[in-house]
């Protein structure tokens, strides 16, 4: 059985976002529950950063996590890709 | 305290021992007065949003001073990003209060006077600078809500400061004291400033020499001795006072402004950031004028929600699917999206000044406030064609519960039979609200006439272009040598 990945989770700031945030990442949390658990990005045992982005313009601040693992999703799609991804893991 | 909660935040306003005049009375307790509350959580909402992850990025800065997590709004601005961040923050609140949120000018204010005050200092040896960064630093650390003050009542504005036959029109030194200054005058229009723990003044216009009693600058807590606040009306305010939830249109936010006297009030010379230097008084005039016609950003945030209630409308209505109406709602979102376009560009374009704060393009940021006088009109129009005459003929909401009326509101008021008639009169108000209500007095005149009228933005404009350039390329083309 895989462990749990602890993802960090950094939003934009949401300006003008094209889909409900904070909904995708509860959807996500949901359909990985048994295999993603979501904290701050500043939390120890990070693993992977999900940058949650309201549009293609992408304009999170990422510069505090050069040389980690880096997820961005800007869409509702991107969202289910990355649920996909983390679910092939187990594989 | 890094960055206040809003709870903190309205706890902190009740520490203050404001002088408030309404309705010809001396408001005791501000925060809960119903007519200014909506006010006071507008500008709660922005201490709110800066503690969510989904608004972070945009509602917090890194300090340069202190290296801390601030709230942007205390932010001196580091880089082009910093300045497109706050359009993106002036977009995202107005959104979220479909208002003023009155916290912008401060910000303005603060970000003008770290250009200017090391700019003076560079001319006269001065050090207002210092004094500056010291009071930045206590702004920060403390999270407060700081008022910008620029414009004074002005009298007779064919005079300027030194020939008005009331020398008070505009603010000015009345004594000089060996721990500070004595100043008189008063300060119009001010936004938000019963919801400030600070308020900082400046000059209302460039000085000249004879005028330079007028040509100050200083800071002073919101509730210093000899400043009084006496609140503005606003269209359809008393709605505030009959409780409900429908005829105020918008449940929970709103702005005010207020004419704010000091009577012969003390400044102590560290709160003095400028005195006297008339020169640097255009200066402070611009810069602040351009940070302050970008802050404008926010009236794209109140046009998604005008433009969300007009579709609404259309819907409830069931209108949505007829030509005119989809064009309608088109020309409204491309007014808008040409507003977002101008803050974005201004910020974009923005320049690192000698004091290491970035500044917006001082041009673009005239021609996007220029086009916030008029494009808000225009949503508005549209926004009132959509939605039809029931906007301002509908009952109110206390006939909607009288059981002798209620049968017949219902009744005829329905419109789509899968949608309540109560939302289509809450939708119906909100957008009355916007557009001629509590709220027009922001979108509307405050798009007019805040951050400097529609003549000022022209004759920055007009300074702006370089038009010696335009004629050298058409010269040019055609074959013109000179």
């Amino acid at each position: 059985m895989s462990e749990t990945v602890r993802v960090g989770l950094k939003y934009c700031g949401g300006c003008n976002p094209e889909y409900d945030r904070v909904a995708l990442v509860r959807h996500i949390e949901e359909s990985l529950q048994d295999r993603v658990e979501f904290v701050t990005p500043e939390s120890e045992g990070v693993g992977l950063i999900l940058a949650v982005e309201g549009c293609s313009t992408a304009c999170a601040d990422l510069s505090a996590f050069q040389g980690m693992e880096i997820r961005v999703i800007t869409n509702i799609e991107a969202g289910d890709r990355f649920i996909q991804e983390i679910r092939a893991q187990e594989e | 305290m890094a960055m206040m909660t809003a709870e903190q935040y309205e706890e902190s306003l009740r520490r203050l021992n404001l002088v408030v005049y309404m309705f010809g009375k001396r408001i005791d307790n501000v925060v809960d007065d119903p007519i200014i509350r909506p006010s006071m959580n507008a500008v709660a909402k922005t201490y709110e949003l800066a503690h969510r992850p989904e608004h972070e990025d945009i509602m917090t800065a890194t300090s340069h001073i202190t290296g801390k997590r601030i709230n942007r709004f205390t932010h001196i601005h580091q880089s082009i990003e910093d300045l497109v961040k706050k359009s993106k923050m002036g977009r995202l609140l107005g959104r979220e209060t479909g208002c003023c949120f009155q916290r912008c000018v401060g910000m303005d204010a603060l970000n003008a006077l770290s250009i200017v005050t090391f700019d003076i200092d560079a001319q006269h040896g001065t050090e207002y600078y210092k004094r500056f960064m010291k009071y930045l630093a206590y702004v920060q650390e403390n999270d407060f809500t700081v008022d910008g003050a620029m414009t004074d009542p002005k009298g007779d504005r064919s005079l300027p400061p030194h020939k008005q036959a009331d020398p008070d029109q505009f603010m000015h030194v009345v004594e000089e004291k060996k721990d500070g200054i004595v100043v008189r005058g008063a300060k119009a229009h001010q936004t938000g400033a019963v919801n400030s723990h600070e308020i900082i003044i400046m000059p209302t216009l460039a000085m000249r020499q004879e005028d330079k009693d007028y040509a100050i600058s200083f800071a002073l807590p919101s509730d210093a001795e000899g400043i009084t606040y006496i609140m503005g009306r606003q269209s359809c305010d008393t709605r505030k006072l009959e409780g409900g939830t429908m005829d105020q249109g918008n449940l929970l936010f709103g702005g005010h402004e207020a004419l704010v006297v000091f009577d012969d009030v003390f400044v102590p010379w560290d709160r003095v950031f400028m005195f006297k230097e008339y020169e640097f008084s255009r200066q402070l005039v611009e810069q602040f004028a351009a940070y302050h016609r970008q802050s404008y950003a926010c009236k794209v945030g109140v046009g998604d929600v005008i433009i969300g209630a007009a579709q609404t409308a259309a819907e409830y209505n069931g209108v949505e699917r007829a030509s005119h109406i989809k064009d309608k709602i088109v020309e409204m979102n491309h007014l808008n999206e040409t507003l977002y376009c101008g803050c974005i560009a201004c910020a974009s374009e923005g320049h690192k000044e000698p004091s290491g704060t970035y500044c917006v393009n001082i041009l673009l940021a005239n021609v996007h406030k220029h086009n916030v006088t008029r494009f808000p009109y225009e949503i508005s129009r549209l926004a009132q064609d959509i939605a039809g005459g029931l906007m301002v003929t509908l009952p109110s909401e206390k006939d909607l519960q009288s059981p002798e009326t209620a049968k017949w509101l219902k009744k005829y008021f329905e419109a789509h039979h899968e949608i309540p008639t109560e939302h289509r009169m809450h939708i119906l108000r909100l957008i009355e609200n916007l557009t001629l209500g509590t709220a027009a007095t922001n979108y509307l005149t405050e798009s007019m006439h805040g951050a400097g009228s529609p003549q000022a933005q022209r004759i920055m404009i007009s300074r702006r272009i370089n038009m010696h350039e335009k004629q050298r390329a058409a010269k040019k083309l055609c074959g013109i040598e000179e």
